[in-house]
């Protein structure tokens, strides 16, 4: 019993390290640079001056908090996504589906490397926040705040895991992984308030991760308390949970489809 | 006349090796070579791997710029005058790459037309008759992309032959192709000489070189090591016999015994799926065989035959005496 | 370059232009960066700019419709000839008797004249979607700028194209190149916003003037002088970049012939 739970836990951690590490070792230090941390600083500064031509200046803090969490979805959505779906690229997926480990935590250990770099990511844009764009966290319950920026990568992940499935099944991986990542930041209510949108679009915010995340930021940096947000990042765990299950089940059904058509291959 | 006049041909690279300590190698890729061809020849070169036949043939085609010597194509310096070579020759580098997949075959065949210089009055005539010609004919409207390799290959043939060239160069054309795609290729060659145009081959297939070239030049590590007829190649070897021995996986220490034996001229490997050819030259001939047979005690032999040597034994044998 | 072997070569030109729009026209990244990513930019602007003013809308639609024809100009123009690297066609283009710019030339052609799909895209999504109605305020000397514009931004592709092609470290930062234009270059709000040390910055790029220009003849009425004045700028950018680029093709060419990276990397 106890050598399964350590064979397992070993499977996940050696399935994010790894995972983690092909993903990044044909990139070098420059391109890591580029696009982790001045392409996030970049997005950011464009949709915070933005914000501030279209709000007159006032109320910045809201636009700078907003992007910053949003850089959540880099690892989220890239991230895990070419984690699930880089193995058909490269080929593994029929070693992968020929093993006897547990899926489960193969699944899942993709994911868990990159909550993580989210999370970094986060921080790292709400520091440039504070440096330079004014950002204001003096009422901010900074434990809660963290708190919060964990469970908005989890959550993102979790859609992740299930975009990854869906790009094994599609052809055009990149255009799906932008496609989502530029809808999020329509939808979350990174830029623009939930309530602006019309009611069709306001039922999308609502079903989507990150919308909860950065509203509880948002709230907290206004200096609402833990047990204010807690309904909210609550409701946010929930989804990525649903996210990840479902992209899970894809993930299996695939492996059976793939498995019966013998497509595992090519898809 | 001389149609491909190559003069003391030299190619060097310089690789960067390192990233901290930087130093620079030297990779001499084509050392000095020289030869001729005439008008409506079909010249192969043949050679190992790394023997410089690409490379060459990249110098000849304006690719690439000797770091030595001179060449001339139709009458034209390969460096000096590259344009007016450009507008002569045709070449294709073997394997799937170099077509557009996401165009269709027509499509492929008017875009290379049009960089040609080809009139379009002319290319919309040509295009059909090019694809009846390499028997892609009602697969022009497809993508490439869908093609199969021996179609691709096919479709490189009809796209060199857009502008009429007088000269073609084809560098191992027929590498990756089933042996009936490839057999299918070798006749659209054949065609092409009877149409009196001048090709140069580069192959490491032996049977192919023999069977189209009028000569060939045998390169190795950058130099022609032979140049002659086919025939007169396998003057070489006309002392020689060939020991054909069938093995399963014969040990690397019974053939080292083999090789060493005083009678044994060459021994070249042919794998073939699960069993190995072993080709013993010899000018023993027959006799040699029990020997062979005593040295290869313990191991799974199968069939023994005793034949001609072939270009390939040539081959071998001036390969194998260079190193 | 011989600048005027386009002349001569305008068959081919058009022959490569088609082709090139041929290919991607399914391919799924290029229409995302001309098509879906200006849309969504659009989208969010159209929101947040809602209290600008009645003209804001057409703002929005000329603002993002140029951030689609940056986003082309760096990845699909800036990446015209590695991709025919990857391919493994560059050889034969480099063989053929068309000289090699030209054929560079048509590539960019096609894909400037083919992002301004994107001011399409946003134009429909904010007319018919959101259903502004839209009028340009100067709209002669809009298409004269529009005009200039695309010339501008051809002649900036040849530039980058053989630049990412040579240099691989320039290449790496193609990234992150896509935003900073955005802001740098006043594509959807003024530049003025910006700490004053980054507007000379700003002048230097050429897609700063055109803008400037196309902003100041579509949503106000910008007096003829400085209208003229970025035409200028757009010129003498574009004339720069010309010479620059016909040097630089110079250096690939022979630096691919005896370096030998025309094949695969």
């Amino acid at each position: 019993m106890m050598s399964t739970t350590v064979k397992n836990l070993r499977l996940f951690w050696q399935g994010t390290v790894l995972s983690y590490v092909a993903l990044f070792a044909w990139l070098r230090p420059v391109t890591y640079m580029a696009s982790k941390i001045l392409m996030p600083l970049a997005q950011m500064f464009f949709f915070v001056f933005l914000g501030s031509y279209a709000s007159g200046g006032k109320n910045q803090d809201f636009y700078v908090i907003g992007n910053a969490i949003q850089i959540a979805s880099i690892s989220g959505i890239f991230g895990v996504t070419m984690s699930v779906g880089g193995d058909r690229d490269a080929g593994t997926l029929p070693y992968l589906f020929g093993t006897p480990s547990n899926r489960f935590f193969i699944f899942f250990g993709r994911a868990f490397m990159h909550i993580i770099d989210g999370a970094i990511g986060v921080v790292i844009a709400l520091t440039w926040g504070v440096l330079l764009m004014g950002l204001d966290l003096s009422r901010t319950n900074l434990s809660a705040l963290g708190l919060t920026i964990l469970i908005t990568t989890f959550s993102t992940c979790g859609l992740g895991l299930l975009m990854g499935c869906l790009s094994l099944i599609t052809a055009n991986v990149m255009f799906v992984n932008n496609f989502v990542y530029f809808s999020l930041l329509v939808f979350s209510g990174a830029n623009v308030e939930i309530s602006v949108l019309p009611a069709w679009m306001q039922v999308i915010s609502n079903v989507l991760p990150l919308t909860r995340g950065i509203a509880s930021a948002r709230a907290l940096a206004a200096g609402a308390s833990l047990h204010d947000v807690a309904p909210m990042l609550i409701n946010e765990i929930g989804i990525g949970i649903i996210y990840g299950l479902f992209g899970y089940f894809l993930f299996a059904w695939f492996e059976t489809q793939a498995k019966r058509n013998g497509t595992l291959e090519t898809v | 006349m001389n149609t491909i006049e190559v003069d003391h041909l030299k190619r060097i690279y310089r690789a960067q090796i390192g990233v901290f300590k930087r130093s620079i190698k030297e990779v001499v890729a084509v050392e000095d070579i020289s030869f001729e061809v005439k008008a409506g020849e079909l010249f192969g070169l043949l050679g190992p791997n790394g023997a410089g036949k690409t490379t060459t043939v990249k110098m000849l085609t304006t690719l690439s710029i000797p770091s030595g010597g001179a060449a001339r194509v139709a009458g034209f310096d390969v460096v000096k005058q590259a344009n007016e070579v450009r507008k002569r020759i045709g070449f294709i580098f073997g394997g799937e790459r170099g077509l557009y997949w996401r165009l269709t075959g027509d499509d492929n065949l008017r875009y290379f037309a049009s960089l040609y210089g080809v009139d379009p009055s002319v290319s919309k005539k040509r295009i059909p008759y090019l694809m009846e010609l390499v028997g892609l004919q009602g697969r022009g409207n497809e993508r490439v992309g869908g093609y199969s390799r021996g179609m691709k290959q096919r479709l490189h043939v009809a796209r060199t032959l857009l502008h009429d060239p007088e000269i073609l160069f084809l560098d191992e054309p027929t590498i990756g192709l089933d042996p009936v795609g490839a057999r299918e290729f070798r006749s659209v060659i054949l065609n092409l000489q009877s149409q009196k145009k001048t090709i140069l081959l580069t192959t490491h297939y032996m049977f192919e070189a023999d069977a189209l070239s009028d000569r060939i030049a045998i390169i190795n590590k950058g130099v022609v090591i032979a140049m002659d007829t086919p025939s007169g190649l396998k003057q070489h070897v006309s002392d020689l016999s060939v020991v054909e021995v069938e093995t399963f996986g014969a040990s690397e220490a019974a053939i080292e015994k083999l090789r060493a034996l005083p009678f044994v001229d060459a021994l070249s490997i042919e794998d073939r799926e699960q069993k190995q050819m072993l080709l013993v030259q010899t000018v023993r001939g027959a006799e040699a065989v029990p020997d062979v047979i005593a040295a290869l005690e313990g191991q799974r032999v199968g069939r023994v035959i005793v034949r001609e040597p072939t270009l390939e034994d040539a081959y071998v044998r001036l390969v194998g005496s260079q190193s | 370059m011989n600048y005027l072997n386009l002349f001569r070569y305008w068959r081919t030109v058009l022959v490569v232009a088609e082709m090139s729009i041929r290919m991607q026209f399914s391919d799924g990244f290029v229409l995302f960066a001309i098509v879906f990513q200006p849309m969504i930019i659009a989208i969010l602007a159209l929101f947040m700019l809602k209290d600008k003013g009645p003209d804001f809308a057409m703002f929005v639609v000329v603002g993002s419709g140029l951030t689609g024809l940056w986003s082309s100009l760096l990845f699909v123009s800036g990446n015209s000839i590695n991709v025919e690297r990857w391919i493994g066609t560059l050889e034969s283009l480099v063989g053929a008797p068309t000289p090699f710019d030209v054929i560079v030339f048509g590539k960019n052609l096609a894909n400037v004249f083919q992002s301004l799909l994107s001011m399409v895209t946003s134009y429909t999504l904010a007319a018919f979607l959101f259903g502004y109605s839209l009028s340009l305020t100067q709209p002669l000397l809009f298409f004269i700028t529009l005009l200039l514009s695309l010339f501008a931004f051809i002649c900036f592709g040849i530039t980058i194209a053989p630049l990412f092609i040579m240099y691989r470290s320039v290449q790496q930062w193609q990234n992150a190149m896509e935003f900073p234009v955005y802001i740098m270059c006043g594509f959807l709000f003024p530049i003025a916003l910006l700490p004053g040390w980054t507007t000379p910055l700003s002048y230097l790029l050429p897609p700063y003037w055109a803008a400037l220009a196309l902003h100041g003849t579509s949503t106000t009425m910008m007096p003829f002088d400085q209208i003229a004045f970025s035409w200028m700028m757009m010129i003498l950018f574009s004339v720069m970049d010309l010479i620059i680029a016909s040097q630089l093709f110079k250096i690939m060419l022979y630096k691919a012939r005896v370096d030998a990276t025309l094949e695969v990397d």
